[in-house]
């Protein structure tokens, strides 16, 4: 495809997304039947709530993703993380005690750490396990819950789920069919956009100088602003979409979808991929449904939400490959569906 | 000039058109280049240097522009509309991060040449610094919703039939808020340790909240209703205690009252429930904290 055509293409997208994003606000205005203005206010209320909430993580994260690229070599990672893919399949399952991110911060990270040359299990398993097993949402989750089936569960299953996903693309691809150009290391064909460039970045296959503290907190913080205008983005349109859905759909009706031990679980999927509550936090939302939804659903949410979600998957295809985001939602929603219902069905809590 | 901030502008991030992005990936530095060979290549980059100049002027300006709105909400308090108080220390980091990387951004835009755009277009097709206006656009959505329209909490329209009169006891184990400082939470979690709702018949109450109320309601009763929530307004949810009041058909929709009274059981909308025959009802201000932290 040449340039032109892209550029049209991703005009025509942008052009299609707001029109939508438009049309969807003035059905929501239409459906409630109240006036314009008292419903934008709701909308602007909600979207800025999940935005201020939000946003502190993704800064963090992308300060994190800064200071990996100006201060941690891809030989310091090398050191780090073990050759053998079952291994550093559990070891990316636990690095979200040393790298505490939720799944807004958790891409950036990733995709820093893949252009470094982290093996492709870690990142994804990483990616997929960082936004629970972490301090945080450890301690969120025992605050809500206290020591019980769901904590324990939950930490269980996301580290089962992100390492059986791990080990699925372990042994079944190279990086060049899984990440975006600009996610790749330049050795393995990334496209340069990201890490290339001869003037300042030493080809990461040669010896690596670490930078001086002080240029290495300026080029942090450079690339920090450029990561939250490209994250943030994604942050946007998926607040966007979640303060339209929460405006739009009401809990009620979605409450009555879930009770049978196999349509909960899928509701409450369905749900933690709409809401897109950033996994610090889900676990106090998953406590509203713990009455009234099956311990099996309640898990599947607090498994899968932080795992894949709107915001996520927008941020996904800004790393991998299209392809790839489907297996790397389908994947974990179909693990976690399955371990749902098989709780549902086989515990009594 | 110190060739780490020459640097500042390649590190750009992937324009969206990579999500769009068919290239082979084995001959990634080809495709990028053919712009090059046209022959209107040099006014093409003049015309582009402007733009990438306004860019990044515009980029530092939004990052200075979030941190001062978050220092904005922070001072005059609108952040309690948004988000639970426990978290409030993220927003502060949140603004300090944002004006520093804004400063930042003054001193990239403050100090890129044309050389830098030229080097540019070696590695980067016409990503530059991996912004559009359509990035531009999107991440100043925050900052229109925020600054235009005029900020408040979730009120009796949010609700839309979507009212619980319980609530979870959450993690308190025993419940021991002295009746007459119980807010709505606190009632609706007291109830639900009652064997028989007729145990709080009689308890006095004293609580604020705002009215709500459905068509289908009877006259004389309505909801005082309070939002909860956890984290921020994503996770809020509507509580509320019935409340049997003779001039409640007086009282506006939304408007925040403080009714003091006392609990009888009763019917509401075919539940029984302990309802809060009114007294005594004041109209107040929106409190400080318009929601309740579970």
């Amino acid at each position: 495809m040449d340039s032109d055509a892209k550029k049209m293409l991703r005009r025509l997208i942008t052009a299609v997304a707001g029109i939508s994003i438009v049309v969807v606000l003035g059905a929501a205005v239409l459906g409630t039947g109240s006036d314009a203005g008292t419903v934008l206010s709701i909308f602007s209320t909600r979207f800025l709530g999940i935005f201020i909430e939000a946003v502190p993580f993704l800064l963090l994260g992308t300060l994190v993703s800064g200071l990996i690229d100006s201060f941690i070599s891809a030989d310091d990672i090398a050191r780090w993380v073990p050759r053998n893919p079952i291994l550093a399949t559990f070891v990316g399952t636990f690095m979200g005690f040393t790298f505490p991110v939720c799944e807004c911060g958790v891409v950036p990270v990733v995709r820093r750490l893949f252009t470094k040359g982290l093996p492709m299990s870690v990142g994804v398993t990483f990616l997929l396990a960082a936004p629970v097993i972490n301090p945080i949402v450890l301690v969120g989750t025992y605050v809500a819950f206290g020591v019980g089936p769901v904590l324990i569960g939950r930490f269980v299953l996301t580290a089962v789920v992100a390492m059986i996903v791990g080990l699925v693309f372990a042994f079944a691809g190279r990086p060049q069919e899984v990440l975006q150009a600009g996610s790749l290391m330049p050795v393995m064909g990334g496209d340069g956009t990201r890490a290339y460039d001869p003037h300042e970045v030493i080809p990461l296959y040669a010896k690596t100088k670490r930078k001086p503290l002080l240029i290495g907190l300026r080029d942090a913080l450079k690339m920090a602003g450029d990561e939250f205008f490209e994250m943030g983005r994604y942050l946007i349109i998926g607040t966007l979409l979640a303060a339209t859905m929460q405006t739009l759909v009401s809990q009620e009706v979605l409450l009555a979808l879930g009770r049978g031990p196999v349509v909960s679980v899928i509701t409450m999927q369905l749900l933690a991929f709409v809401l897109s509550v950033c996994s610090t936090v889900d676990a106090f939302l998953a406590l509203a449904f713990a009455g009234t939804f099956t311990t099996g659903s309640i898990l599947a949410f607090l498994v899968f939400g932080p795992m894949v979600d709107i915001k996520s998957t927008l941020m996904f295809l800004g790393v991998f490959k299209r392809r790839i985001v489907i297996y790397l939602i389908a994947l974990p929603f179909l693990l976690t569906l399955l371990f749902g219902i098989w709780l549902n069905l086989n515990v009594t809590f | 000039m110190p060739p780490a901030i020459t640097g500042a502008i390649y590190h750009a991030p992937p324009d969206t058109r990579q999500l769009f992005n068919e290239r082979l990936q084995g001959q990634p530095m080809q495709a990028t280049h053919s712009h090059h060979h046209d022959p209107d290549h040099a006014k093409h980059d003049l015309h582009n240097h402007t733009r990438d100049r306004v860019m990044l002027w515009l980029k530092a300006a939004l990052l200075l522009g979030m941190g001062a709105y978050f220092v904005y909400i922070i001072v005059t308090g609108n952040l309690t509309n948004y988000i639970n108080v426990r978290f409030t220390w993220l927003s502060y980091v949140a603004a300090a991060i944002f004006l520093l990387l804004g400063v930042c951004s003054v001193f990239v835009a403050m100090r890129a040449t044309d050389d830098d755009f030229h080097h540019d277009h070696d590695g980067h097709d016409h990503s530059h610094s991996g912004l559009s206006w359509g990035v531009l656009a999107i991440v100043s959505v925050p900052l229109i919703l925020g600054t235009l329209i005029p900020s408040r909490p979730l009120g009796a329209t949010a609700i839309s039939g979507n009212l619980s009169t319980s609530a979870a006891l959450g993690s308190l184990s025993t419940f021991t808020v002295n009746p007459l400082d119980r807010n709505v939470l606190d009632w609706l979690r007291y109830f639900g340790t009652l064997e028989d709702y007729a145990d709080a018949n009689d308890e006095r109450a004293d609580v604020i909240g705002f009215v709500y109320r459905e068509p289908s309601f009877p006259e004389n009763q309505f909801m005082l209703a309070r939002f909860t929530l956890s984290c921020c307004v994503a996770d809020a949810s509507a509580l509320g205690l019935p409340v049997y009041w003779e001039n409640a058909p007086d009282l506006e929709q939304d408007q925040w009252v403080r009714v003091q009274g006392s609990f009888r059981v009763g019917e509401f909308r075919g539940d029984t429930l302990p309802i809060l025959h009114a007294q005594d009802i004041a109209l107040i201000e929106q409190p400080e904290h318009p929601y309740l932290y579970p």
